[in-house]
């Protein structure tokens, strides 16, 4: 009896809440990863796919991996890619945030507008920005040209460094919605009278971003460039549909990589140890997510 | 504190996975979707329908195939109304895979063990499946005698048939007769006529040629003529003979008489620009006939073979029937045996623009001013890619090769000695 009643005791009856989910989690979550993980210690190919001689090779796919210059090429690629992609997401999106928290009409609905480009699915996106850089069609050259800037037609999407530029154009017009309108609500939770009192001890607009707005933005600031950083890491579609990794592998990114190694060159082992290592610096960075949302709920 | 911890870290392996899977699974819906669009006919098909009117009610066999094309999916199906029409032991169904995937698909099924009993795969592919084990051996089932060498091969690995071909296709010289005729040039017939035919042909609307080189094994396909004309072979670039396709290719892009854009050109591309009157002559293949017809019957083009350096030489493409072994073999095998009967080859081939890899069927499939006939002639000079289980692997290292001279990003030098290096790690 005594036990009984311990097993229901407050806490635990919590953990029989959490168990249905965490039973789901290993099922569906926990055993692809492990999964992938021993197929990335292993030598699969094409050949012993099917059949059961698959042999445990451990960190040679790894060390394969880092001695490959494409794989080198992604993974710095992907890290560049994410952190231009944020810096000019964030500035932007938090100007413009500014700019919309400001009372005049039509704030609210041209806020509104500015969401398309987040609601447009990527591939489209991709398709529209493969055209606009087209070179002989694409209306960014007829502009450019236009205004006298260049003068003979800019070869964006077939030269390896403007190609990744491209892509970062791309993918910084997706961006700049989801980190306006998070800022955002984050700016409608600062109260007024904070400003008010600020204004009467005469302290200036710069001053006021600087010692009211910035620190107490600073929660939604964190959540915003790590979840961007999470979302724009493990891009895929952009990249497939606007260079599919070319011109001569300068796009690849970690998950372009990934797939062509693993679908379309039959190493499901080598394509496996580079999802991981996508994963591993993800992993990272989620941790850094938890402790700075759990820390904001602490000090509550 | 410590559970606190351990309960965090579960909580961001969840929500990275989360978004890791949440990728995946917007790419699923997108596969899901892709065959109500370009497939749906296929997907609902009449055979299906026609054969639960009629209670077939045989065993199932499936086919998988990748056909985007509607005129393709459409005789496919009507082949197999007719088949599940003609016996009740057996009731065939096909799936339409979208190419990008198939070999993911096949590549997942065979792990987990759910796999169609027919794959209608892309030729240069077969050899690795074969490596995998899941395609059933044909030896004897069939005769293939007159069919074209280079086809049987690209299903037969140590002396073993794995496969039957379906069609065959190869790659010829369209071009555009009214711009060649007001350049006064003739139909060219060497690599230096088509430099300067192509350097005639090109204005400041019009680039001379255009063939598809993006990096994949499409690419590949429109590289490798140019290859092996000179001599070169698949395994064999870092010579004298490589160097010099990949600088033809190279000059073509300098002398700016082929345009960069090609390596971002699908052979879909390639042909809208050239019925857009945007290139004067490009390297395709024949099923692209149909489409032109129906969307520029005005155009006035021809189609030659791909000039040489020291011979003709041109790809084989196409696709090859196999049988999934541990499926319903019995039943894919009655299927087959009905479907490369000469009449329904002949029905096939008329409707998919193909022409039939059996040559004597080939060789009286078309009128004598048929656009086809050229790529009937072609086909003597056209060799398969492989057949070799790592062909993915020498072929990333070919379309890699060609883009690097197209980009400027090498020299024609270095970028035969960086593919011969990948080459011979892979065919030792």
């Amino acid at each position: 009896m005594g036990k009984i009643k311990k097993i229901f005791r407050y806490d635990n009856v919590g953990i029989l809440f959490v168990l249905p989910a965490f039973v789901y989690m290993l099922i569906f979550v926990g055993y692809p990863i492990i999964r992938n993980v021993i197929l990335s210690f292993q030598d699969v190919t094409a050949a012993n796919l099917v059949r059961g001689d698959k042999t445990f090779i451990l960190f040679d796919n790894y060390r394969e991996l880092f001695a490959d210059s494409v794989f080198v090429t992604s993974l710095f690629n992907t890290l560049r890619y994410t952190v231009l992609c944020l810096v000019f997401q964030f500035v932007i999106g938090f100007l413009l945030a500014l700019f919309f928290n400001q009372r005049f009409s039509f704030a609210r609905p041209v806020r509104g507008i500015l969401l398309v480009p987040w609601m447009i699915p990527v591939t489209v996106t991709a398709l529209m920005f493969r055209l606009l850089f087209a070179t002989d069609i694409g209306v960014i050259n007829y502009i450019l040209r236009s205004l006298h800037l260049i003068g003979e037609n800019i070869e964006w999407l077939t030269t390896p460094g403007t190609a990744m530029f491209a892509l970062i154009c791309a993918n910084v017009w997706i961006g700049i919605p989801f980190n306006m309108i998070l800022i955002s609500t984050g700016l409608t939770t600062i109260p007024k009278e904070l400003y008010e009192s600020a204004s009467i001890d005469g302290a200036n607009k710069i001053e006021t971003f600087f010692h009211i707005t910035l620190p107490l933005l600073k929660p939604t600031i964190e959540s915003v460039l790590i979840l961007g950083f999470i979302y724009t890491f493990k891009v895929y579609d952009l990249v497939y549909v606007m260079t599919s990794g070319g011109p001569v592998n300068s796009t690849h990114m970690l998950s372009t990589y990934s797939y062509k190694l693993s679908f379309e060159m039959f190493k499901y082992s080598k394509g496996s140890a580079v999802a991981n290592v996508l994963l591993v610096i993800l992993l990272i960075v989620g941790v850094f997510y938890i402790k700075a949302t759990t820390k904001g709920e602490e000090e509550e | 504190m410590k559970k606190k911890r351990v309960i965090s870290l579960l909580a961001v392996l969840a929500m990275t996975i989360g978004m890791l899977t949440g990728c995946g699974s917007s790419a699923q819906t997108q596969d899901g979707a892709k065959p109500e669009e370009s497939g749906g006919e296929a997907q609902d098909s009449p055979a299906d329908a026609s054969a639960e009117a009629e209670g077939n009610g045989g065993e199932a066999v499936t086919i998988w195939y990748y056909w985007e094309t509607e005129g393709h999916q459409v005789a496919l199906d009507q082949v197999i109304q007719e088949y599940n029409a003609s016996q009740d032991t057996y009731e065939v169904t096909a799936k339409y895979v979208p190419f990008a995937d198939f070999k993911k698909q096949l590549s997942i099924g065979a792990s987990a063990d759910e796999l169609p009993d027919i794959a209608i795969l892309d030729s240069p592919d077969h050899a690795s499946y074969v490596e995998m084990g899941i395609f059933e051996d044909l030896t004897g089932k069939f005769d293939v005698s007159s069919y074209y060498e280079g086809t049987v091969n690209s299903c037969t690995v140590d002396g073993k048939l794995y496969g039957i071909p379906f069609g065959a296709n190869c790659l010829a010289l369209y071009y555009n007769e009214d711009l060649l005729t007001a350049a006064g040039c003739k139909v060219p017939e060497t690599w230096d006529e088509l430099m300067d035919a192509a350097k005639a042909l090109t204005t400041d609307s019009v680039t001379g040629l255009a063939l598809c080189s993006v990096q994949n094994e499409e690419g590949t396909f429109n590289f490798v003529p140019w290859l092996w004309s000179t001599g070169a072979t698949s395994y064999d670039i870092n010579n004298e003979n490589g160097i010099r396709a990949l600088t033809f290719i190279q000059n073509l892009i300098n002398e700016g008489v082929m345009s960069k854009e090609c390596i971002n050109w699908t052979q879909g591309d390639v042909m809208n620009q050239f019925i857009s009157g945007n290139v004067a002559m490009m390297e395709n293949g024949p099923w692209q006939i149909p489409t032109m017809q129906a969307e520029a019957p005005d155009l006035n083009w021809k189609v030659t073979l791909i000039p040489k350096d020291s011979q003709y030489a041109s790809v084989l493409g196409g696709e090859n029937y196999a049988v999934i072994n541990g499926g319903n073999v019995d039943g894919a095998l009655d299927f087959l045996t009905y479907a490369t009967s000469e009449e329904k080859v002949k029905f096939l081939m008329d409707k998919f623009g193909y022409i039939s890899a059996d040559k004597m069927i080939a060789e009286n499939q078309f009128e004598a001013d048929s656009p086809y006939t050229p790529f009937v002639e072609e086909l003597n000079y056209a060799m398969p890619r492989g057949p070799l289980a790592e062909w993915p692997g020498v072929s990333d290292a070919i379309s890699l090769a060609f883009n690097q001279v197209i980009t400027g990003t090498a020299t024609p030098e270095d970028a035969a000695a960086g593919a011969q290096a990948t080459i011979d790690g892979i065919v030792k």
